[in-house]
């Protein structure tokens, strides 16, 4: 790992990858995007430092990198609603500005008028771009009966949901039906179903030869880009297939289940062999050079230490493991100091219930938003709630936490049962909700004074407790700044810093890392871990699924009811049927007609692979599967079956629980 | 053009929509006027006046009849050991008349006799009122009960008529005034937020990405919130004139032209503020500080602008109330049609230019700013 160097971004390029870095124009007719030299300063501040990318025709490529990395500056310049400092950027061979015509641009806010409905916001968009109105309702009918919306013409954008209001957004940029699509953060705050719905679109459209250049958070989506360049600090610090990118590292990665995790994870950090540690929920994500030596070293370190080795596993690296490797030698470890607690060290054989609820009903006029829950967090327990959008989660945290009375249904929490309400209680809890922010025209400094004062923290500790927060959010001795201009992930960190400044003995976490770059999430995820380990029982709501390995323990909502629980092994194995990869001859048509053959949501695109998910065995299903594209002259080249990821197994038990009649979304 | 309209029509389908806004934007004008109205008023009426009537004689009593025949005062009782100044200062009354013993003596043997009415000059205004008052209607008493001595002719004598509003009314001078001040203050406000909004929101993006140009756009918007500015404009006139009592005193076409170019002009001001500012919250304390304290204090609705010292009097030029106000009142009042007041239908509409012309240098890259 010293290829990284910052002033030739291709260095780090495998030799078969042939990239043409400043080109002419012209001769290239296959080149839809083609960006050389770019810069863009903010004052002093230099957001893009020289970027050089060439993106051919029909590609999906997709953008990765920390928060202010310099992305959406790119595609401010790229949709051409932003003069470039320096450099050019051309679109088929013509400046970005002069090429809005052809381009399509779906921005991170969206740009819906919420007043407006579904049809009105299609007519001004269609009227911007001098569309006639039979072709805005041709077109407009089209696409809305590709995404299943054409029920909700008459609806207000602003009432619609998360996900439609993504595809509605997606359609207004399609409506001037532009050759190269830009979509900055398309998926944030949208549920795992709608997501996966959202990307097959993509690969669709890609299909059809659109350039669709997409940046994401989130790199289990970026592994479904064909190509992605990995920014960092306004440069392009690697690019190629998300294959290569995984590869490319030189590491594996083992899967370890051991009695202590929290105990394995300090031990393994300091290993020769091991370059880096991941703790999730049930299991450490270990990566090592070289895969004997590592699990030698690794199974060694524990039993030295009288830990017990349960399994270990290998698997390849993620782009996750990939992009925080990366990251990690370009920036360094960040640490994540402790926190300064003033409890007694907890010992989890004494723990007892923090959070439970019994037969839980919410019914809204006639809408059952709860239905029957029970569950229960126990002290030093990290708990998952997921779910689709509406399926009931917030509704649930917020009975829970004695925000909203139930319906019925029994409640305890921190030791109080029927009156949650009280001081008492509410000292002992936390609560962070995405939608938690600071005060944005006050300091930090100013926030966490406010925050340690409403919730009691005691004098002699605010100072120790602010500089904890401080250090934690990485703002050191920058306390003084306003909050308004720190970038969402920072900000999103201080918000969680000042949640737990009081050291509540429950959490409530409701979508804390909507957003938030993976390095801010490890973060984040180590914090949260520090807190299990002192006995804070922590429930988390996510729609992020491989954070969601995370947990202890999770639970699966749909249509307000809890349909699945367990450790997350657990709730994978449970899953019935078996999810096969696949490298076809021609991958798009490929999983149109498997589409045709299968229920829908078994089949999804990722890049150049296929993941479906059958009923069978693998070998019947493989066995079928060649036999099925054989007829239509397409050919396997390459099948193996691989363990169901999370976000899989969500998206079979939402479909299943939907075919049952079940409402999920309204 | 059809892009212009487009914008226009989007507008007000998002200002329509929201039910709520439309209702505040039509009646909030209206409440503000009757407010106006009602409540800005240079009549004096009902103040309370204390009588000291040392004399307590037919006469005496017959002058305290004279004023409070006026109507302007209402007749407090007050411990008759209280001093003048005390009662003032207490606020029991704000005038006191002292009428002197021998008062009736006198006037019948036809020397000079005294009354003394101590005024409380908090409010200069009121005050200036009351000393005119006191010297009419001690010469009307005078003259009533045939009292008037020996009068020696002045060389030039000073022959007051009062033209336009003999009767003083003050209603016909607040009341096209306000009619100006509440239309300076509701339309420029909705286009300006209707701006700010697309910024906040960042639906501007979208607007950015196509390929309409700055005077379409801004166009379209100032197209829209002219519109429902002549539906403010019409409730406004039509309640006013009710209210005011007032009527056209000539032809009412200088009226009709100077609303259009004002009803411009304004929105035009809105659409420039709100190309200039970000967000929503900062756009009302904007519009709200510029439009009503300058149109309020600037404009000669209240106060004329020749009382305004020099160093501040320049910036009425820039206030758009200040014409259509002239406008108004020779539309109500004057009646001097054109010939009076054409500059200030010119000034408006190269105001209103001048106001379109900097949101347009604003947004004219139709691109983010960095």
């Amino acid at each position: 790992m010293n290829t990284l160097m910052e002033t030739a971004p291709n260095t780090f390029l495998p030799n078969e990858i042939k990239v043409s870095w400043n080109t002419p124009a012209a001769d290239q007719p296959d080149i839809a995007i083609r960006i050389a030299g770019l810069r863009k300063s903010y004052g002093t501040i230099q957001a893009v430092r020289g970027v050089d990318l060439e993106i051919p025709k029909g590609e999906l490529f997709g953008l990765i990198g920390p928060d202010g990395s310099g992305k959406t500056s790119i595609f401010q310049i790229l949709g051409g609603v932003m003069q470039a400092t320096s450099g050019e950027t051309t679109v088929f061979g013509q400046n970005a500005r002069d090429a809005r015509s052809s381009i399509g641009y779906l921005t991170q806010s969206f740009s819906l008028y919420q007043d407006m409905s579904v049809e009105e916001n299609l007519l001004y968009v269609g009227m911007l771009r001098k569309l006639s109105k039979r072709e805005i309702a041709e077109r407009g009918g089209r696409y809305l009966k590709m995404f299943d919306m054409d029920r909700f013409t008459d609806r207000l954008a602003g009432k619609l949901s998360g996900g439609m209001k993504q595809k509605l957004a997606l359609v207004c940029a399609l409506i001037a039906e532009p050759k190269v699509l830009l979509l900055d953060e398309p998926t944030t705050g949208v549920d795992p179903v709608s997501r996966r719905e959202f990307w097959d679109t993509l690969a669709h459209l890609s299909g059809t030869g659109m350039t669709i250049v997409v940046a994401t958070p989130y790199l289990d989506e970026a592994e479904r880009c064909q190509r992605v360049a990995l920014m960092h600090d306004g440069l392009i610090r690697q690019i190629g297939s998300p294959a290569e990118i995984r590869n490319g590292l030189g590491l594996h990665r083992l899967e370890l289940r051991t009695s202590d995790l929290g105990q394995a994870e300090d031990l393994l950090q300091s290993g020769r062999e091991i370059v880096d540690v991941q703790r999730f929920g049930d299991r450490l994500d270990v990566m090592v050079r070289d895969t004997a030596k590592g699990e030698a070293e690794a199974r060694q370190t524990l039993t030295t230490a009288g830990l017990e080795t349960r399994e270990i596993t290998v698997g390849e690296p993620t782009l996750e493991n990939a992009f925080v490797s990366i990251l990690r030698e370009l920036n360094g470890e960040q640490r994540i100091p402790a926190f300064p607690s003033r409890r007694e060290p907890f010992s989890p054989s004494r723990a007892g219930i923090a959070i439970g609820a019994n037969g839980l009903h919410k019914r809204f006029g006639a809408f059952h938003a709860v239905n029957d829950v029970n569950l229960e967090v126990k002290y030093g327990e990290i708990y998952g709630l997921l779910g689709a959008n509406g399926a009931g989660k917030t509704t649930t945290i917020k009975i829970l936490c004695g925000l909203l009375a139930p319906s019925s249904g029994a409640i305890e929490l921190a030791g109080a049962q029927g009156s949650l309400r009280s001081s008492q209680v509410r000292q002992k809890i936390g609560y962070m909700s995405q939608k938690f922010s600071l005060y944005d025209d006050l300091t930090i400094n100013a926030n966490l004074d406010f925050f340690a004062g409403v919730y009691q923290v005691p004098t002699e500790l605010r100072e120790e407790r602010k500089r904890w927060v401080l250090e934690f959010s990485g703002l050191e001795g920058k306390g003084d700044i306003l909050t308004s201009s720190l970038p969402g992930g920072w900000k999103q960190r201080v918000a969680f810093g000042a949640a737990i400044m009081h050291e509540p003995q429950v959490l409530f976490l409701d979508e804390p890392t909507s957003g938030v770059d993976p390095l801010a999430r490890r973060a984040f995820w180590k914090m949260i871990n520090q807190l299990a380990d002192r006995g804070v029982a922590i429930l988390v709501t996510t729609h992020y699924l491989e954070e969601a390995e995370q947990c202890n323990r999770l639970g699966l909502m749909v249509a307000g009811k809890l349909v699945a629980q367990g450790t997350p092994t657990n709730i994978k194995a449970a899953q019935p049927g078996q999810l096969l990869e696949l490298i076809v001859s021609q991958p798009q048509q490929a999983a149109n007609l498997l589409k045709l053959e299968m229920e829908p949501w078994r089949v999804s695109l990722f890049g150049d692979r296929l993941h479906v998910i059958v009923e069978s065995d693998a070998e019947t299903g493989i066995r079928q599967i060649i036999q099925q594209l054989k007829q239509h002259n397409l050919q396997v080249l390459k099948a193996q079956p691989e363990r169901f990821s999370l976000e899989d197994v969500f998206i079979a038990v939402v479909e299943q629980v939907r075919k049952k009649g079940l409402r999920t979304e309204d | 053009m059809k892009r212009i309209i487009a914008q226009a029509i989007k507008e007000l389908k998002q200002v329509t929509r929201d039910r709520l806004t439309l209702a505040l934007a039509l009646v909030l004008p209206l409440i503000l006027l009757v407010l106006y109205g009602k409540v800005i008023s240079f009549t004096v009426t009902g103040l309370p006046l204390v009588i000291r009537d040392y004399d307590q004689t037919p006469r005496s009593r017959q002058y305290v009849e004279t004023l409070m025949a006026s109507g302007s005062y209402k007749l407090v009782e007050a411990a008759p050991d209280e001093k003048p100044e005390t009662l003032l200062a207490k606020e029991q009354a704000r005038i006191v008349v002292i009428i002197p013993p021998q008062f009736e003596r006198d006037l019948e043997r036809g020397r000079k006799a005294e009354v003394q009415w101590v005024i409380d000059a908090t409010d200069s205004n009121t005050a200036t009122t009351l000393r005119g008052q006191a010297a009419a209607l001690t010469e009307a008493f005078l003259r009533e009960h045939g009292l008037k001595g020996a009068e020696i002719a002045p060389v030039i004598k000073a022959e007051t008529r009062i033209w336009f509003n003999p009767g003083g009314d003050s209603d016909k001078y607040i009341g096209p005034g306000a009619m100006a001040v509440v239309l300076a203050l509701f339309p420029p406000l909705l286009a300006a937020l209707a701006m700010s909004r697309e910024t906040e929101q960042k639906t501007i993006l979208q607007v950015y990405v196509s390929s309409i140009s700055a005077h379409e756009y801004l166009l379209g918007k100032t197209l829209a919130f002219f519109i429902l500015a002549v539906a403010e404009w019409a409730l406004i006139v039509l309640l006013g004139m009710w209210l005011f009592g007032i009527h056209f005193v000539a032809s009412p076409i200088p009226f009709l032209v100077g609303t259009v170019v004002y009803l411009f002009c304004c929105v035009a001001f809105g659409v420039m503020t709100g190309a200039s500012i970000r967000d929503q919250a900062s756009t009302i304390q904007a519009i709200a500080m510029v439009c009503f304290l300058f149109s309020f204090l600037l404009s000669g609705f209240m106060f004329p602008i020749s009382n305004i010292p020099a160093s501040i009097r320049w910036i009425s030029n820039f206030v758009p109330a200040r014409y259509f106000i002239e406008i108004t009142r020779d539309a109500f009042v004057r009646g001097g049609g054109w010939p009076a007041v054409w500059p200030s239908h010119v000034a408006l509409l190269v105001l209103g230019t001048l106001f379109l012309f900097v949101a347009w240098r604003k947004m004219r890259n139709m691109q983010l700013e960095d």
